[in-house]
């Protein structure tokens, strides 16, 4: 299917003949190019490195704040509508302010990664939490388990479907944000290089660094979640949403 | 009344053969409840939900609670385990006051509390873990339990894979882990379809004879608190209470089909009716009551009363 797609694109762009629309052959190069003198290789892992360690503080923030909106009265009422509220903002927004709190470095960069993906995180987390069948709790409870033991041994693995489903959205948004954060931002990275590309007026070199991003993007997924998912539809007989 | 003629090869069998494994116990130990009342805060005021109960199960008896939805019996079994606390009296067991839930009353549910991310023995022994007990104790206790429910060969399935009977035998195995005194099992068998649970029944009976645990057993069928109970607590409703006690005193084991059964079953739902229709009289719409006047039991007649 993908070579088929690949030729189609491959006559289109004879048909067209302008630097516009470049063939695979000028992407490829494009491509090799980069790797070849270490432009692209940089950016994926400056690009890399960011998305780990934004996702990481935002499931080190979304998942306990999860935890808290679902079973604290009072961080529901307070932080609740907040939470929900700025769920819907694109994090991107948040860009200009942060960059007035940190000046241009990773910590504004980083802040938009944490908020495009904690946000996501800690409702989906609330929901499944909240949803855990309350026979399961009260068994365990009557098995002796209270406080932080039931909640690590019973709660949350309980609710580690939708935890799951939630990390996944979570990746997905923390990727996106921090392409628009790195397009913005002068700061390396694979966002950066598609600005460079346009700069230069070099339609093969964007249309590489895309086809970068899209790999990046499906082999993180299929690395980090695969296993997990299988796991989950093992022993739930389900699939993770 | 009479659907169940046939004999379901199952049941009987079951409840005839002497238990095939025996598990180390260490028995049964009393419950009481002492005039307890429950108040529940909803938005539209305080309910009450049972009242002036007093209630006690002897050492090693068979007690079932029944009654329709309402009537407190899952309230009664709650306040037993520990999950719900009396407003007003007191819940003992043996001598001392019950305070919180602990492993001395295990709990067995209608349906979903297996743990489905841990396959069967892990299930069973998930309870032996929280007290702390070494991996060896542990497998040797969930292969006993799982043999006296017959599911050893399926030590290593999920919850998802196993059938409604299985799952709830399973439960049945992770209740009596930790040896506890008291079994308490809130309509159990509710969501299985009628063979499976009048096998279930037969297993509930023969590991009852071979254990001597107190059981208190939630059920609104009548046939079925007839057939496994040493003593029937009708329970009303509007607010909760309990209406009348019978002792069953027939042999056992006793098959699912015994016309005594039936007979006794039979008895106790004439009583169960009039009590159900008060509550139906309560849920329909003014027009349903007007015949009879005004409502039997509306229940912020009873608002704070008997407190």
């Amino acid at each position: 299917m993908v070579a088929i797609l690949v030729v189609i694109w491959a006559a289109a762009s004879e048909i067209a003949d302008t630097p516009l629309a470049p063939g695979p052959g000028a992407v490829s190069r494009a491509l090799w190019t980069g790797v070849r003198d270490g432009t692209l290789p940089r950016a994926v892992l400056t690009t890399a490195v960011r998305l780990c360690v934004g996702y990481g503080l935002a499931l080190l923030v979304g998942v306990p704040m999860g935890i808290a909106l679902a079973r604290a009265r009072i961080v529901k009422d307070t932080i609740g509508p907040i939470v929900l509220g700025l769920s819907s903002v694109p994090s991107i927004c948040w860009l200009p302010l942060a960059i007035l709190w940190f000046g241009l470095s990773e910590g504004a960069i980083q802040l938009v990664v944490v908020l495009g993906a904690a946000l996501p995180i800690a409702v989906a987390t609330e929901n499944s939490v909240r949803h855990v069948p309350p026979p399961i709790e009260r068994a365990a409870r009557t098995m002796g388990a209270r406080g932080a033991r039931l909640m690590l041994t019973v709660t949350l693995p309980a609710a580690l479907p939708g935890i799951l489903g939630g990390a996944k959205l979570g990746w997905t948004f923390a990727l996106r944000s921090l392409m628009a954060g790195e397009l913005l931002f002068v700061s390396g990275g694979l966002g950066q290089l598609l600005e460079t590309g346009r700069d230069l007026g070099d339609t093969a070199l964007v249309l590489a660094v895309v086809v970068v991003i899209v790999t990046l993007g499906r082999a993180s997924e299929v690395l980090l979640f695969s296993r997990a998912d299988r796991a989950i539809a093992r022993r739930w007989g389900v699939e993770s949403p | 009344m009479f659907a169940f003629t046939k004999d379901w090869g199952g049941a009987r069998s079951h409840a005839g053969a002497a238990p095939s494994v025996v598990v180390a116990t260490a028995g049964g130990a009393s419950v009481a409840l002492d005039r307890v009342s429950l108040m529940v805060r909803v938005p539209s005021g305080d309910v009450e939900i049972l009242r002036e109960a007093s209630l006690d199960a002897a050492a090693g008896e068979f007690l079932c609670l029944l009654g329709p939805s309402g009537s407190g019996k899952s309230t009664v079994l709650n306040l037993v385990a520990g999950l719900a606390k009396p407003t007003a009296g007191r819940v003992l067991k043996g001598d001392a006051e019950v305070t919180g839930p602990g492993p001395d009353r295990a709990v067995v549910f209608q349906e979903a509390a297996l743990f489905p991310w841990l396959d069967l023995r892990a299930n069973v022994e998930f309870p032996l873990k929280l007290q702390g007990l070494e991996r060896a104790a542990r497998a040797a206790r969930s292969e006993e339990l799982l043999r006296l429910v017959h599911l050893w060969r399926f030590a290593d399935r999920y919850p998802h894979e196993l059938s409604g009977g299985m799952r709830q035998r399973g439960a049945i195995a992770r209740a009596l882990a930790t040896d506890p005194a008291v079994l308490l099992m809130d309509e159990p068998f509710a969501a299985l379809d009628a063979q499976t649970r009048e096998i279930l029944q037969g297993e509930v009976e023969r590991i009852w004879s071979s254990t001597r645990k107190t059981i208190v057993f939630v059920t609104h069928n009548v046939r079925e608190a007839v057939r496994l109970a040493d003593r029937v607590v009708l329970m009303g409703t509007r607010p909760g209470r309990i209406l009348h006690q019978e002792i069953i005193d027939l042999p056992r084991p006793r098959a699912a089909n015994d016309p005594r059964v039936a007979a006794l079953a039979n008895g106790i739902a004439r009583r169960i009716a009039s009590e159900v229709e008060k509550v139906a009289r309560e849920e329909a719409d003014d027009a349903w009551v007007a015949p009879g006047g005004r409502s039997g039991g509306d229940p912020r007649r009873h608002l704070g009363g008997g407190i």
